[in-house]
């Protein structure tokens, strides 16, 4: 089942230049490749960062100073045909060609000035309920959101949006969301209000939904995603896995679990929706309200481990890198007290956060925290038999 | 600027190239204007950012385009073969600056190459940051990153101005956005803030 690693390939197929049927192999590769899929990142960042090379106006000046070292080259500069100042003769021609050439010139700037504003990367979205609005035009039933435009539903309107071939998104009442960016790359949706449910079948990490405090990665699955006015946002999965992410900080989210985010602090600690009242509570106090005098009366670390299952080494695991270094070490022995950790993985280097056992533990882990092994195959099955469809991959060049 | 660009690339076919191999100076006038912006721009990252040098560079592609455009016979898409003319300048270039400084500048360019990336990097916006990263690749990863992402060129078309095969140029871009993104790991979250 295991391929020969891709490395080699990812800025090519990173940047489209890969038939479809390689491009799924290298896809189906990269689901399953923790190694590759960390190369697929770095390049997909050095890709990004290279997008924002300008390109750089020649001075106005240079044709003038290509003249007249044309004319000081004189003979040497002629081509082969030599260069010769037009007849005479042909003065009307002349005149007729340059107004010609400018409505020729006009003609095209206009129709090409449609054809941009035509051709504008958009989503297709069909009216659920209600009037849901793009822009100031209301839906009928069926419309398309183009980059940079907003689509808006009041309390009564839903919306559904079609991702490209990779997957739909609905939008529920109340909701306020724009497209920032559809490429093979990379597809992203601005949240700013309300909610809307995600399910996606592309690759990790090509649909993305920016909100107020964080941005949701999609890592192949279906999940909600509600914004309230000030910005704080609440995510539940319902399969696969969402990375939620502001600047260094990323919580993994599996299907069943949910995360809370907030403007300034970026997201909290995932755990599992099944986990106690007085978990939860102690949860949101220790990522939210650290420096609440009322509640740090309250050991908010001790209920979260006291209350710990096995299945929330999730959110413990999470917590190793978060807690203060005096307290990791409880974490860590509470942990391995609910799930002992495999071979090569130390308490020492986990007290010193080693990337590779925090890596190891998790990958160990990931067979408490999630139930959907079998769920995921069928998924990468579903997805390598249908990517020769999504359109983000056909015919890039 | 760049829609009229666009625009006056679009208007150079082959008849426009005919009328330059027969000495039609407002063909040429239509030439230069077409791509101008794009040989300029390979030249000032190539360059190092000299801006004076390239548009020297820039003047001299151009007159060399002027004298041997009658040799272009249309084997190969007239702007693989301008490419391939501006790559070669660009290098030839270099070569020419290498020796100089070899001379002249080079202990104060090591100096200056000691400073950390980071701390150069930091008070620079994105787009300048990352001009400044691709000038200090090394040209052999620099021009295809050029040619992809200012050119806007296939795979293939690079390979053909660079005059290697397609799997070369898919390492080198490998490479090069690899060393681009470890040079500039540290402006990851500005990059995702921005977007």
């Amino acid at each position: 089942m295991f391929s020969k690693h891709v490395g080699k390939e990812l800025s090519a197929y990173c940047q489209g230049e890969l038939s479809a049927e390689e491009s799924r192999r290298i896809a189906e590769h990269l689901i399953g490749c923790h190694r590759c899929r960390s190369e697929f990142e770095e390049i997909k960042l050095g890709v990004k960062f290279a997008e924002h090379l300008p390109l750089i106006a020649a001075p106005d000046a240079l044709w003038d100073d290509l003249q007249v070292l044309i004319e000081k080259q004189g003979s040497h500069a002629k081509p082969a045909n030599e260069m010769r100042p037009t007849r005479k003769s042909g003065n009307w021609r002349l005149g007729f060609a340059v107004v010609a050439a400018t409505l020729v010139l006009t003609f095209g700037v206009v129709a090409f000035w449609l054809y941009r504003r035509e051709s504008l990367p958009s989503w297709e979205v069909a009216r659920l309920d209600g009037t849901p609005r793009i822009g100031s035009a209301g839906i009928k039933e069926k419309s398309r959101l183009a980059v940079g435009q907003w689509l808006e539903t009041d309390e009564v309107s839903r919306a559904k949006i079609n991702v490209g071939s990779i997957g739909h998104v609905e939008v529920d009442p109340n909701t306020r969301v724009r497209l920032l960016e559809t490429k093979i790359t990379e597809h992203r949706l601005e949240l700013v209000r309300g909610r809307l449910s995600a399910r996606i079948w592309a690759p990790p990490r090509l649909f993305f939904v920016d909100t107020p405090s964080a941005v949701a990665a999609d890592l192949g699955c279906a999940y909600t995603l509600e914004v309230d006015d000030a910005g704080a946002s609440l995510l539940h999965v319902t399969s696969g896995w969402v990375a939620l992410q502001l600047k260094d900080r990323e919580s993994m989210v599996p299907a069943g679990a949910a995360c809370a985010t907030r403007p300034g602090v970026g997201p909290g600690t995932p755990y599992f929706e099944d986990s106690s009242e007085t978990f939860r509570k102690a949860l949101a106090k220790l990522d939210f309200e650290p420096q609440n005098t009322e509640w740090s009366k309250i050991p908010s670390l001790d209920l979260v481990l006291a209350e710990s299952r096995p299945r929330d080494t999730l959110t413990l695991w999470h917590l190793l890198s978060r807690v203060q270094s005096t307290d990791r070490g409880r974490v860590y022995d509470r942990m391995a007290e609910l799930a002992p950790p495999p071979a090569g993985v130390t308490r020492e280097g986990i007290l010193n956060l080693d990337e590779t056992m925090m890596m190891l533990w998790k990958e160990n882990l990931e067979n408490i925290w999630s139930s959907d092994s079998k769920l995921r195959k069928t998924w990468i099955g579903f997805w390598t038999r249908s990517l020769g469809k999504v359109k983000g991959l056909e015919g890039k060049k | 600027m760049e829609q009229l660009a666009v625009m006056a690339e679009a208007k150079v076919d082959d008849r426009v190239i005919k009328a330059c191999q027969q000495g039609d100076r407002e063909a040429f006038r239509l030439l230069f204007e077409a791509y101008k912006d794009r040989v300029f721009s390979i030249a000032v990252y190539s360059l190092g950012g000299d801006r004076a040098a390239a548009s020297d560079v820039t003047q001299q592609i151009f007159l060399k385009l002027l004298t041997t455009i009658g040799q272009f016979r249309g084997d190969s898409q007239f702007t693989s073969w301008l490419h391939r003319l501006t790559v070669n300048c660009c290098i030839d270039e270099q070569r020419k600056r290498r020796r100089l400084l070899a001379f002249e500048e080079m202990p104060i360019d090591k100096t200056r190459h000691r400073e950390p990336h980071e701390r150069r990097y930091e008070r620079m916006e994105i787009a300048g940051v990352v001009k400044l990263a691709v000038s200090e690749l090394k040209p052999k990863f620099r021009l295809p990153v050029l040619l992809k992402h200012v050119e806007g060129l296939s795979y293939e078309e690079i390979a053909e101005v660079l005059g290697c095969s397609k799997g070369t140029v898919a390492s080198r871009l490998n490479r090069g956005h690899k060393q681009l993104a470890r040079r500039l790991a540290h402006l990851r979250a500005q990059l995702v803030l921005g977007d």
